[in-house]
């Protein structure tokens, strides 16, 4: 009993809602903007995928401020971070388009919450900062629920008051694609008929700079160039923040009230590396197995998928690992779907990543459409075993494979199909 | 008491109505006693819990927990939004004897008064 897609919610840097992702994925819109951290024009990180009609650049959730449409009273902000700011909008876009309320899902222990997030370190810097500034003696209640890599968890739970399951992934770039995976396995086992699915981060100097000082980002100024994953002059990954949600339902479930069904949960896969701390074998071993994994379980060819939506981050030897991956699994029999990588769109959400995928795979299989790699000029030949549209392919992919990596190693394969491509 | 290198305005106070930032600009001027109780309403008005009848006014006797609806987390939010704002350090044996507004009214005049003067 593969679970059915049945709600999407999106705060991302290509768009706030469904419509305006699906216009900028179809029309290769990017959502980067130039940024300039800490006051420091001198720091070689110059443009990030911003989310635009939110302002929590502060610390104080008193000064933020967020899309009217949403309710977010003030008992709420008090243990949030940024990012679960983003997360309870995408989530009240989910269950929206789910049709449902706050009401369905509440203490309902058939609906089960799976989170991935890095946590805040602009909150956690600033609560202990705060600690240190007097000796120790006291810091902020909320400090730790708001800032910690659980913080989703803690607080939509709350919000929501989930009385299913609740738990987090902490995976790295692999993490939301986790989250997704165990909601799956947990509905297919029976635990579960609904489960949220919330991959969030946020973008600003404390998510962002670390990741500068591992020299993994792009240090390009040039927002239409700097993120170009597959091309030859691809120099790093642009960070990105937002939240992108998921519900998933059994079935029957979905059935029995009517719900709208976008897309199945067909399959799911995952395997390590066991190589490096942060960089992926550079054959993509574990990348393929995962891939190879996740159609075994979704009980179909490689000669079935019609789309790959690609990690690929836009790193010189992430990109490189992945293409051998890829080109090892449909090359190898003479297969070449098309391969979107959207973070040349987006940048990279890193826990988020997985998920915000996913969701577009939905869209793509919705609205019958295969997004393009426009920011792709010059592409590396060491990709070249993959099909690579510039343009948006205006073709319903019934079956679509996407990929997360993290650090560590860990990757992981979802198959998203078409309502009826696949039994459920 | 009056720091002369302090900030004219408190930031922790910075969305509060002007009557409380005048109220604790009062304080700060004078250490009128007084200003020090509107700031301290005031911090508790803003982290009730909701659903509390807010028709009833508060006075000394009202109770966090039994009448304002507060949890022991609502409770140390509060204690720390006041420590931040006086710059005091109030005890974990201080917060467990405050029950009443009254009571916490007068555990932050007692920190303010027992301060070092600047």
């Amino acid at each position: 009993m593969n679970p059915v897609v049945t709600g999407i919610g999106f705060i991302t840097p290509i768009g706030n809602d469904r419509a305006g992702v699906e216009a900028s994925l179809r029309q290769g819109r990017h959502g980067f903007e130039s940024v300039q951290l800490l006051g420091n024009p001198d720091l070689p990180v110059k443009v990030a995928g911003t989310v635009k009609g939110f302002s929590v650049d502060t610390p104080n959730w008193r000064d933020w401020s967020w899309p009217a449409e949403y309710n977010v009273p003030k008992e709420t902000l008090r243990g949030l971070a940024p990012h679960g700011l983003y997360a309870i909008c995408a989530v009240d876009q989910a269950l929206a388009s789910a049709g449902l309320s706050d009401k369905d899902v509440a203490e309902d222990p058939s609906t089960g919450l799976y989170c991935a997030s890095a946590g805040s370190a602009m909150l956690l810097h600033h609560n202990l900062a705060q600690v240190r500034a007097v000796g120790g003696v006291r810091g902020n209640p909320m400090g730790v629920v708001s800032s910690i890599s659980g913080t989703l968890n803690f607080n939509l739970a709350a919000r929501y008051r989930i009385t299913g399951t609740v738990c987090g992934f902490v995976s790295a770039c692999a993490s939301s694609s986790h989250a997704l995976g165990y909601a799956i396995d947990d509905i297919r086992l029976g635990r579960l008929k609904r489960a949220i699915i919330v991959g969030a981060e946020e973008v600003n100097a404390d998510s962002l700079l670390p990741f500068a000082h591992m020299r993994a980002l792009s240090r390009q100024s040039d927002p239409g160039i700097a993120s170009r994953p597959f091309d030859t002059g691809r120099d790093g990954f642009v960070g990105a923040g937002g939240a992108t949600v998921l519900i998933i339902e059994a079935p029957d479930a979905a059935k029995a009230r009517g719900a709208p069904v976008l897309a199945v949960t067909a399959g799911w896969g995952q395997a390590a590396d066991g190589f490096s701390v942060a960089a992926p074998h550079p054959e993509g071993s574990g990348l393929l197995m995962a891939m190879q994994r996740a159609l075994a379980d979704a009980k179909v060819g490689p000669d079935k998928v019609a789309h790959v939506s690609a990690h690929a981050t836009s790193t010189p030897v992430g990109d490189k690992a992945e293409a051998v991956a890829i080109g090892r699994l449909f090359g190898a029999k003479g297969l070449r779907p098309p391969v979107a990588a959207t973070k040349g769109l987006t940048g990279h959400g890193l826990s988020m990543a997985g998920s915000m995928q996913a969701a577009f795979c939905v869209l793509s299989i919705a609205g019958g459409f295969i997004p393009g790699n426009p920011h792709l000029k010059d592409p590396d030949p060491e990709c070249a075993d993959l099909e690579l549209p510039r343009e948006t392919v205006a073709n319903r992919p019934h079956l679509v494979l996407s990929n997360s990596c993290g650090f560590g190693g860990s990757n992981v394969s979802h198959v998203l199909a078409s309502p009826g491509t696949i039994p459920s | 008491m009056e720091d002369p290198h302090r900030a004219p305005t408190n930031p922790a106070l910075a969305k509060f109505p002007s009557a409380v930032l005048e109220a604790f600009e009062r304080y700060r001027a004078t250490g009128d006693t007084n200003a020090v109780h509107e700031v301290v309403l005031a911090a508790v008005e803003d982290y009730a819990p909701p659903g509390q009848p807010s028709s009833t006014p508060l006075t000394d006797g009202t109770r966090l927990i039994e009448d304002l609806g507060y949890d022991s987390v609502a409770v140390a939010e509060l204690v720390f939004f006041l420590e931040d704002v006086f710059d005091v350090t109030i005890s974990n044996e201080d917060i467990l004897r405050v029950r009443t507004l009254g009571e916490l009214r007068t555990c932050v005049s007692q920190r303010l008064a027992s301060r070092p003067s600047a």
